[in-house]
């Protein structure tokens, strides 16, 4: 936040600060990669990255690349932003992804109109680089025949 | 044996500040006018409160509200707590202030909260209650504001059961029919449907009139010992007889079901503590931050099946001459809706009904009631079912 201007911030979009629970996540999307956590004692997968399994408990959790195929659970189509940020985007889909793994994980759409996103929509991974730091995983909708 | 609330606390006074518009008057000026408002009504003074439960307030961001206020009326009491489960705290302080007064933690306890959303945040703090409330790494950065979550629910919600847009707008016309008879509400020119739908778009499936409004305003309430109420002679005691509450997720890409919610279980708490059905509840106080929040709402309540909400809504069985008068004094929608307190606002309305006060709002006979109040895009679910003397 600059001195000059104390709303500065306000014009910048949220990035995630990845801490010890989500490092190994932003990194595998740096490379191109969603991970998702399987837990080695009772093969819960989980999407929220976390130092034990939410299932049993276990710490024995392994990263592994998913198949960046989903479809949508839910979506809806933001026409007033949550601040500044956001306005020039608008309107956008936010789009609630049931992974083919399981996992549900929010993202938002990516090259089509927004209006035309539907309950149950094919959809797949576009890693899309922000910055040197961050990749944010969002979704576009899968060619005819995917998933 | 069988630990219960039922019946051992009552609610002996009750009053809220102006809402709506409400310039220069702060949060904690606005939790005074409620608190002064309540102890006339209960015929107490301020020495009588020995405790405080409170909401926190953006507009007045104290890390420990119920202290500073505590501090502003100018008593020292010997219980105190800033509660904090957004939309929802206002079920929990009646939940906690019976427990805490059955327990012997206190005998008499202020429940307040106030907040100045419309008019008294900066633009650092209105920003910072539009984007700090969901999470920073795996939500916030794809744009999501809270209304979102609720929004996505209502359009899973109109996928599995077919509701439509049009039912979701019959619960804000039903509650702008409400408010216009309710003095001091915020909104209240008749709308209709069409006009609902042609407010203009929030975020899909919700248009402006679905969503509730921006406030000023607080309320508070007084609490005692049902022993106490006898003492004081108090004329209409409203019982608190059961609470329940559920959390189910903090995000929700983690909520196990989009359209059945902890609302079933914190519900079934409380029916089962107050030894009651939904069919025996006369008038209800539901969280409509959004319309279809609202119709999920009178299913998990067990107000109707699962899936029928919108046709409920639509048959106005939420009013009138319907099965369960709803938000008669207007709701979120068209009341008021400051925040955190918001929900204090059914619970204002739900003890007037009690005591037969609201006059061409009143719903004839109201004896037994239930105020229910969620946050957070549905993580929050707390519930209290409240009861006249007839009742116990």
């Amino acid at each position: 936040m600059s001195a000059s201007n104390p709303h500065a911030d306000a014009l910048q979009k949220p990035l995630p600060v990845p801490d010890a629970d989500s490092a190994a996540f932003w990194a595998g999307l740096r490379d191109g990669r969603l991970l998702l956590q399987h837990c080695l004692a009772c093969a819960h997968v989980q999407v929220y990255q976390q130092g034990i399994c939410r299932n049993c408990g276990s710490e024995r959790l392994e990263h592994r690349g998913a198949s960046g195929r989903g479809r949508v659970y839910s979506y809806s189509v933001v026409h007033r932003a949550p601040g500044p940020a956001f306005k020039a985007d608008t309107p956008y889909a936010v789009l609630l992804v049931e992974l083919a793994e399981g996992p549900r994980m929010i993202s938002s759409l990516v090259g089509a109109d927004p209006s035309t996103v539907a309950i149950g929509m094919a959809v797949e991974l576009v890693c899309e680089r922000v910055n040197d730091a961050v990749t944010l995983p969002r979704f576009r909708i899968a060619e005819a025949g995917g998933s | 044996m069988k630990r219960t609330l039922r019946g051992r606390t009552a609610i002996i006074g009750a009053g809220r500040s102006q809402v709506g518009r409400v310039p220069d008057r702060s949060p904690l000026l606005l939790a005074a006018d409620a608190t002064q408002a309540a102890l006339a009504d209960a015929g107490l003074a301020k020495t009588d409160i020995d405790g405080v439960l409170a909401s926190p307030a953006l507009a007045a961001p104290f890390h420990r509200f119920s202290v500073a206020f505590s501090e502003y009326l100018g008593i020292q009491p010997t219980f105190s707590n800033t509660l904090q489960v957004s939309g929802a705290t206002a079920a929990t302080q009646f939940n906690i202030a019976a427990a805490a007064i059955a327990g012997g933690l206190a005998e008499t306890i202020l429940i307040v909260g106030a907040d100045s959303l419309l008019t008294g945040l900066t633009p650092d703090l209105a920003l910072r209650a539009l984007t700090e409330s969901r999470d920073q790494q795996y939500e916030m950065p794809f744009g999501i504001p809270v209304a979102n979550t609720f929004a996505m629910t209502a359009l899973r919600h109109m996928h599995e059961y077919g509701t439509t847009a049009e039912q979701l707008a019959m619960v804000a016309v039903i509650e702008r029919e409400h408010a216009a008879r309710t003095p001091g509400a915020q909104m209240t020119a008749p709308i209709t449907v069409d006009d609902v739908l042609n407010s203009g778009w929030v975020t899909t499936p919700y248009h402006k009139l679905d969503c509730s409004l921006i406030s000023d305003g607080g309320a508070a309430f007084i609490v005692t010992s049902a022993e106490r109420a006898r003492a004081l002679g108090v004329a209409k005691p409203v019982y608190i007889l059961g609470g329940g509450e559920c959390y189910t997720h903090e995000h929700i890409f983690l909520m196990p079901s989009l359209t059945t919610t902890g609302a079933v279980r914190s519900s079934a708490k409380a029916y089962a503590m107050a030894g009651c059905t939904p069919a025996e509840i006369d008038v209800a106080g539901v969280y409509d931050c959004f319309t279809g929040t609202v119709i999920m709402m009178l299913e998990d309540l067990g107000f109707c099946p699962k899936g029928e909400g919108g046709r409920f809504v639509a048959d106005r069985q939420m009013t009138y001459g319907g099965a369960i008068p709803c938000n008669t004094h207007g709701g979120l929608l068209s009341f008021a809706h400051s925040g955190m307190p918001g929900s204090l606002f059914h619970f204002d309305e739900i003890v007037r009904q009690l005591r037969g006060e609201c006059g061409e709002r009143q719903v004839q006979g109201a004896e037994l009631a239930l105020v229910h109040s969620l946050g957070g895009g549905f993580a929050t679910q707390a519930t209290t079912i409240l009861g006249s003397a007839g009742t116990l």
